[in-house]
């Protein structure tokens, strides 16, 4: 699967299914703090990313 | 009812339908899909103006409308609530859901434009294009029309007051241009990270008099009262808000938001919030319940906070100079 971080930097991780919110946790997202787009559409970190998926993390913290 | 599952035979559907959750919520625990998750956080927002009797019908509300996220989240949310002239799309739905007529408050947006080049474009053109669509009137004040410089200039060799000087001269602006629509109530796009955040920073600087002053009845230099309607919600469930609207945009954040004690304390709280989910909620409410037994008086705030006139510029003040002359001086 694709994992494409808040800075736009793409990372290819292994096929098996993961858990999403295990997949923030290893490249050092918060979850209080991003959203999780699958294959195009929102989704809740207990959910599931498998091997064709794009998963789209976007941060919600903005100052100003 | 129906489930869609994951991959793994996990239920992935909404609490009230069959459709795919877009975010799961605690307290209660729900999964809710886009069009449920929208009437929540709309549901939540007007429980919490009618709980605090923020509104009346007769109200002219200012909304504080600076392009960016909470701001747009709020104004769409209140034109759903109070507004006779949204956009088509959710006149629609409110007219099959409801079936009653809404209740009515005058929304003026004012969009302050401090003048920080290479930021404040591209958030005033998204404040136009909202308003536009929504057909509300928009107020638009200057820092150089009322204070005679742009912020890049007015930080020159003291960038690291910032958010300091900038919030100072905001809330005068936003006061301006509340005056200049006849509003009756200024209505800001604070969330509950922000409000949490905030309370946070007072303990930290050990400002109690600021920790249990109480915005909704004015600040010593502001007595249109102030209130915050999307406190209810999470800096997170606005984007999600946004985003299954298709109206989230990405914009850029504020070259000056480096420099704020605020993106420290944010930091600490998200990492709470993840160990110990409620302590946002927590935060506000032990804030709260202080407010309720400490008056402003008590903590020394009444003598700094007697009414007087600014003996520079005659605005309202709670010293000999307002806040806004000492930033400019």
């Amino acid at each position: 699967m694709q994992v494409i971080l808040p800075d736009k930097s793409r990372h290819t991780l292994p096929q098996d299914p993961q858990d999403i919110r295990g997949i923030l946790l290893k490249f050092g997202c918060n979850p209080t703090s991003v959203i999780v787009i699958r294959n195009g559409i929102v989704v809740p970190e207990d959910f599931t990313a498998r091997e064709d998926d794009e998963i789209r993390i976007i941060s919600v913290s903005h100052g100003g | 009812m129906i489930n869609s599952n994951g991959v793994d035979g996990r239920n992935e559907s909404c609490s009230h339908c069959t459709k795919t959750a877009v975010v799961r919520l605690t307290d209660p625990d729900r999964r809710l899909c886009a069009e449920h998750f929208i009437s929540d956080c709309e549901e939540r927002v007007r429980r919490a103006i009618q709980r605090e009797r923020m509104i009346s019908d007769s109200d002219r509300i200012a909304v504080g409308l600076s392009g960016g996220k909470d701001s747009t989240a709020l104004l769409r949310i209140l034109s759903r609530i109070f507004s006779s002239c949204d956009d088509d799309a959710s006149s629609e739905t409110d007219a099959s859901e409801n079936g009653a007529t809404r209740p009515t408050a005058d929304l003026v947006a004012i969009t302050i434009d401090e003048g920080i080049a290479g930021y404040r474009e591209e958030t005033m053109e998204a404040a136009a294009a909202l308003v536009s669509r929504f057909r509300i009137p928009q107020q638009i004040i200057s820092f150089r029309e009322l204070f005679g410089s742009d912020l890049d200039d007015l930080l020159k060799g003291r960038e690291e007051e910032a958010c300091t000087v900038c919030g100072v001269l905001r809330r005068r602006a936003l006061l301006e241009g509340a005056r200049r629509a006849g509003a009756t109530k200024i209505a800001t796009g604070h969330n509950l990270d922000d409000e949490a955040q905030s309370v946070l920073m007072n303990l930290l600087r050990g400002d109690l008099p600021r920790l249990v002053m109480d915005t909704a009845s004015g600040y010593p230099d502001c007595f249109i009262p102030r209130i915050k309607p999307l406190l209810p919600l999470s800096e997170k469930e606005i984007v999600v808000y946004l985003v299954v609207q298709g109206a989230f945009t990405d914009l850029p954040e504020c070259p000056y938001a480096h420099t704020a004690l605020r993106g420290e304390v944010r930091e600490m709280l998200s990492s709470l919030e993840v160990q110990y989910p409620g302590t946002r909620q927590r935060l506000i409410s032990a804030r709260d319940d202080v407010r309720e037994i400490i008056s402003p008086d008590e903590t020394g705030l009444q003598g700094e906070g007697a009414v007087t006139r600014c003996r520079r510029c005659g605005e309202i003040c709670s010293g000999e100079i307002c806040a806004v002359c000492r930033v400019l001086e």
